[in-house]
């Protein structure tokens, strides 16, 4: 199993993917942080707490989990690349048994977020840490500061292990990344606007609740949201590695 | 680097040479009803042959024959709805190490921006071959030099050397290719021809190679499989194929004594055609043909089998079996069935 993961490895870092992801995924959590901050204390506007607030702290912490979007496509990619470019016919060819190459790149993927969860985070902190502490106050890292750093790295590493799962499914590298957009800003964005209760269980939900901060509807708590994310992905992983092994490879 | 993407031609001498010369284990590939369909239309109906260590075998029909589907089924990358293919007896997908049995060519699958040698390390990784095998294969099949550039900027020919290269790389000794000379330029379909042979005659290989172009393997194939519309047509070696022993082709004899060797083939209970100094003889080859003269102290002028339109029997064979033909029905399908 670990060649495999170690293949899977060779494949992500010998095109350059992952660099435009991992650079995007810092720059949307940096962004986030950045209008966060310079917004800060607007209480007559959009009503972001003051710079020094745990509101605030907590909720400029949480950036990193602005780019889930793009750990979900990096994931995706990882795994429907294999259709688009054809190569699953020499993967399959040199591991026939095909569930093995879906727990592979479930692996991974997983343990290759770990690392991009830490730049992200990391880069995001340096930068509050300065902004935030021109305008009066660097967040410390102790109690609930930390936990929402801690949550929100384990959301990129969770959603980056659903967007393998959505791959093995969908296949198609367009339509799963198209999808997984649509309904993340729009389907998931209007049932949290009109079926709250039903919202709680959608991944947008489970997402807001692990990395929890002070505002947004009724969410479950934190760990139950990090087990409800951590679920989506392995139900999309077992469908997928189902899917993937019963499926002719034309 | 040549415009074509071909290495110059001592890579090539080097490439036969310094490949292996110990012969592999040799291992059989058996087809046995193999029958798949795709809603309401069958692709592969009741399929089987088999494909012999040592030589290397065509597997010929049109487009749309069932080649590929057939190829697929074979290395577990389809589920066949009835039959199986073996492998010394173990289906692909039960093989222990599929890589180091079977290597396989189906087209040419590759990340544009991953370059040659990196998409072979990946396999090397996946099967646990040493990482250096990369770079024996890419050198055994004339790409050493290309090995670090973007395999999407390849040519054709280049891409074809790649998926072989990919094939190569755990020392198989079956080799499975699907079309491998689309693409190749004559001087690459030569260096192929020589390639497939000397990985068959000279180090035991099992070479199973399709092609929709007779032509294209004539040279290169002991034996065929021929099929059409799915179905096995024929199956022999090149020679009984070439001399048209099963019926689809006759030899031309002129003797000054014509009417005895007609006499003493009849006698064998071979169909002859007399016409004053030349003999029509159907379902003999020459060599036969030859030997029985021989033997029966007949002097010859010419001995020619008038098949030589290799092709013309492939297309007699084959008409109307491809994708874009109608329904195999009606006297001329009826004439081609065995």
């Amino acid at each position: 199993m670990m060649r495999l993961v170690r293949a899977e490895w060779t494949k992500l870092f010998t095109t350059r993917v992952w660099i435009g992801l991992l650079v995007g995924a810092v720059a949307l959590a940096v962004l986030s942080t950045v209008l966060l901050t310079a917004f800060a204390g607007d209480t007559e506007g959009v009503g972001i707490p003051p710079v020094g607030s745990p509101a605030f702290e907590q909720l400029a912490l949480a950036g990193p989990a602005n780019s889930v979007v793009l750990m979900l496509v990096l994931g995706v990619i990882g795994m429907t690349q294999e259709y688009r470019h054809r190569t699953a016919t020499p993967t399959f060819l040199t591991t026939p048994h095909r569930g093995q190459v879906v727990i592979a790149k479930l692996v991974a993927y997983a343990l290759v977020a770990v690392p991009f969860a830490v730049v992200v985070t990391a880069v995001n902190y340096a930068v509050l840490a300065v902004y935030a502490g021109s305008r009066g106050a660097v967040p410390a890292l102790t109690g609930d500061n930390s936990r929402v750093v801690l949550t929100s790295a384990l959301a990129l590493v969770i959603y980056t292990v659903i967007g393998v799962g959505l791959g093995a499914l969908v296949r198609n590298q367009i339509g799963a990344i198209v999808g997984a957009l649509v309904y993340l800003f729009v389907i998931e964005a209007l049932i949290r606007q009109f079926v709250g209760t039903a919202y709680k269980w959608l991944p947008g939900g489970g997402l807001e609740a692990l990395t929890a901060t002070f505002q947004g509807p009724d969410v479950l708590e934190a760990w139950q949201g990090g087990v409800l994310l951590l679920g989506y992905g392995l139900v999309a992983a077992v469908l997928g590695t189902f899917l993937a092994v019963r499926r002719d490879i034309v | 680097m040549r415009l074509d993407g071909s290495p110059p031609g001592p890579t090539r001498e080097q490439a036969i040479s310094s490949g292996t010369t110990a012969r592999v284990d040799p291992v059989r590939v058996e087809i046995r009803g193999l029958t798949k369909s795709f809603g309401s239309v069958r692709a592969v109906s009741d399929l089987g042959f088999t494909v012999e260590p040592g030589t290397v075998t065509g597997f010929l029909g049109p487009n749309g024959a069932g080649k590929t589907t057939t190829l697929r089924m074979v290395l577990g990358l389809m589920k066949p709805d009835a039959g199986a293919a073996t492998f010394d007896g173990v289906p692909y997908p039960s093989l222990s190490r599929p890589l180091r049995t079977v290597g396989a060519v189906l087209e040419t699958a590759f990340h544009p921006a991953r370059s040659g040698r990196n998409h072979l390390r990946v396999y090397c990784r996946a099967a646990g071959l040493p990482l250096q095998r990369a770079d024996e294969v890419l050198a055994q099949v004339g790409l050493a030099d290309a090995g670090h550039r973007r395999a999407g900027g390849y040519s054709l020919g280049m891409r074809q050397r790649l998926g072989l290269a990919t094939a190569l790389l755990g020392d198989p000794a079956v080799l499975v290719l699907d079309e491998p000379a689309n693409g190749l330029d004559p001087e690459g379909i030569q260096w192929l021809r020589g390639f497939l042979r000397h990985l068959a005659h000279e180090q035991g290989r099992t070479v199973l190679v399709s092609s929709h172009l007779l032509s294209e393997v004539e040279q290169t194939v002991d034996r065929v499989v021929i099929v059409g519309a799915g179905q096995l047509v024929r199956e022999g070696s090149m020679e009984q194929l070439r001399s048209g022993a099963d019926g689809a082709g006759t030899v031309l004899v002129r003797s000054p004594e014509a009417a005895r060797l007609a006499e003493a083939l009849r006698a064998d209970g071979t169909g002859v055609s007399l016409d004053g100094d030349a003999l029509t003889v159907s379902g003999r080859t020459t060599a036969e043909i030859g030997a029985r003269a021989y033997a029966a102290g007949v002097e010859l002028h010419e001995l020619r089998s008038q098949t030589s339109g290799l092709e013309e029997i492939y297309f007699q064979l084959t008409a109307g079996r491809g994708q874009f033909a109608a329904p195999p029905t009606g006297p001329a399908a009826e004439e081609t069935t065995r």
